[in-house]
């Protein structure tokens, strides 16, 4: 059995139930159902459990978090438990009473997601009006004494006008920016073809980054998360497989990612039948690629192995049907003309529909052969 | 960046705290944590947002007499500002 540490944060997804239809969205492509989700008190024992186990961090996620009418009493739970609880909101339905709320019950830091910075396009790219609500809730967040960070997903149809964007973020005056290209799993991976950038463009975000980095030095911190399919190496995927960090789906079964679903034959133990700490230790699931005995060639004798852990296992099996394979990201990996492949094909500029309002059912019709919306869960 | 000076009053930036046991204390902040141990864990715990930079050096300056003249606060001053750039310490 590979060694294990203890994970150091719990990504909990409350629920996939969600308003806006983002066209990257993360989550798989097989929502869980409202019927399905775990009650208040299953998700209070989970996180007694790990904080138990030595988690520090909680991120409350989903799906839109706000949906469950529970989340006062959830982060109410996480601070007992002592845990440091972070809200991952697209602001959606939270009125300025609930935010006070939760953070009277102990919220730390508050995240919000942005789309674009000019309406039209925001409204574009998430499938429904969200835009103007999120502007206000900034000022709210700033009455009280909580970290915010404000979050914008980067891909080829708003890369152009990066630095535009970061100025309209820096004036909502977060403490943080993550600027987080795309990955490519789940919706995003779908609609590869309408986001994945050039390198030429990629190369004047990181440029552009930079500056804002240095501009807004002591102000706010910004963390850069940019696309493998441009990078030489591979990312350490979630720092490697069952080694910090845990996902709890809507329904209790632990991931060892976001996207570890996709692996086929893989057996996800559920919270409601096993304790999390034998899920961690000795569930199959988060031994499976633990360590290095699953390693083949090139990553086995690789140096690199103990940095990137040979890359991320859900791409490897999305881009080449093997999840013991070299992610292909990786220049050393035998199927790295995948990658290449798909920078080729897909990075390439062209002209995009027009952004425009109209109800989801218009859009999704209008869009369809250019993206699709991520949809809501049955 | 704001310029730290003795008049500063150095405090954890919002959303930042105190974590882990007494034993072995940990600095939370949002996506991440770092263990202070020692000096580190003295400053930071006056940085309580009582205490000006001056009146920090001066406490630790009575504790540690034998330390060189002004090196205690040339320390203070790089470890806050290291904590400032990461958004983890106010001034």
């Amino acid at each position: 059995m590979a060694q294990c540490s203890n994970p150091l944060a719990l990504i909990a997804e409350i629920t996939h139930r969600c308003p806006l239809h983002c066209v990257y969205c993360s989550n798989p492509l097989e929502l869980t159902s409202r019927q399905e989700e775990l009650a208040t008190g299953d998700w209070l024992r989970v996180f007694d459990e790990a904080a138990a186990l030595g988690v520090l961090h909680l991120h409350l996620t989903g799906g839109e978090p706000l949906a469950r009418p529970d989340l006062t009493e959830l982060i109410e739970g996480a601070r007992r438990a002592r845990l440091y609880t972070n809200l991952i909101t697209s602001g959606i339905g939270l009125s300025r009473e609930r935010l006070t709320q939760l953070v009277g019950a102990g919220l730390d830091h508050i995240q919000l997601s942005f789309q674009d910075t000019s309406e039209g396009q925001a409204n574009w790219i998430a499938g429904t009006r969200a835009h103007a609500h999120k502007v206000e809730l900034a000022g709210w967040i700033r009455e009280h004494r909580i970290a915010f960070t404000v979050n914008l997903v980067v891909h080829r149809q708003n890369i152009d006008h990066l630095d535009a964007m970061i100025r309209a973020l820096e004036a909502l005056r977060p403490d943080r920016m993550e600027i987080a290209h795309a990955q490519y799993y789940g919706w995003a991976l779908q609609n590869r073809p309408a986001l994945l950038p050039t390198r030429a463009q990629l190369d004047d975000a990181v440029a552009v980054v930079r500056a804002a980095e240095e501009r807004l030095r002591g102000q706010v911190r910004i963390d850069m998360v940019v696309p493998d399919y441009h990078a030489r190496y591979p990312k350490a995927c979630m720092g490697g497989w069952g080694r910090q960090l845990l996902l709890i789906d809507p329904a209790g079964r632990a991931l060892p990612c976001h996207a570890a679903g996709v692996i086929p034959g893989l057996r996800f133990d559920n919270v409601r039948e096993r304790a999390l700490g034998w899920i961690w230790q000795s569930s199959e699931a988060f031994q499976k690629f633990r360590g290095e005995e699953w390693m083949a060639e090139p990553c086995r004798s690789c140096d690199r192995r103990k940095e990137d852990f040979g890359g991320c296992r859900c791409q490897a099996f999305l881009l080449t049907g093997d999840a013991r394979a070299t992610d292909p990201v990786c220049e050393l990996a035998p199927l790295h003309h995948l990658i290449e492949d798909a920078v080729r094909v897909d990075a390439v500029t062209g002209l995009a529909p027009a952004a425009r309002e109209a109800p989801f059912h218009v859009l999704q019709e209008n869009m369809a052969g250019f993206w699709s919306y991520r949809t809501d869960p049955k | 960046m704001a310029e730290l000076t003795d008049a500063s009053i150095p405090k954890f930036a919002p959303g930042c705290r105190w974590g882990g046991t007494t034993e072995a204390p940990v600095v939370l902040f949002p996506e991440g944590a770092i263990r202070v141990e020692g000096t580190g864990r003295i400053i930071l715990e006056l940085c309580d947002g009582h205490f000006s930079l001056a009146e920090i050096v001066q406490k630790l300056e009575t504790q540690f007499i034998l330390a060189p003249k002004g090196k205690i606060r040339a320390d203070v001053l790089v470890f806050l500002e290291q904590l400032h750039a990461k958004r983890i310490v106010d001034y």
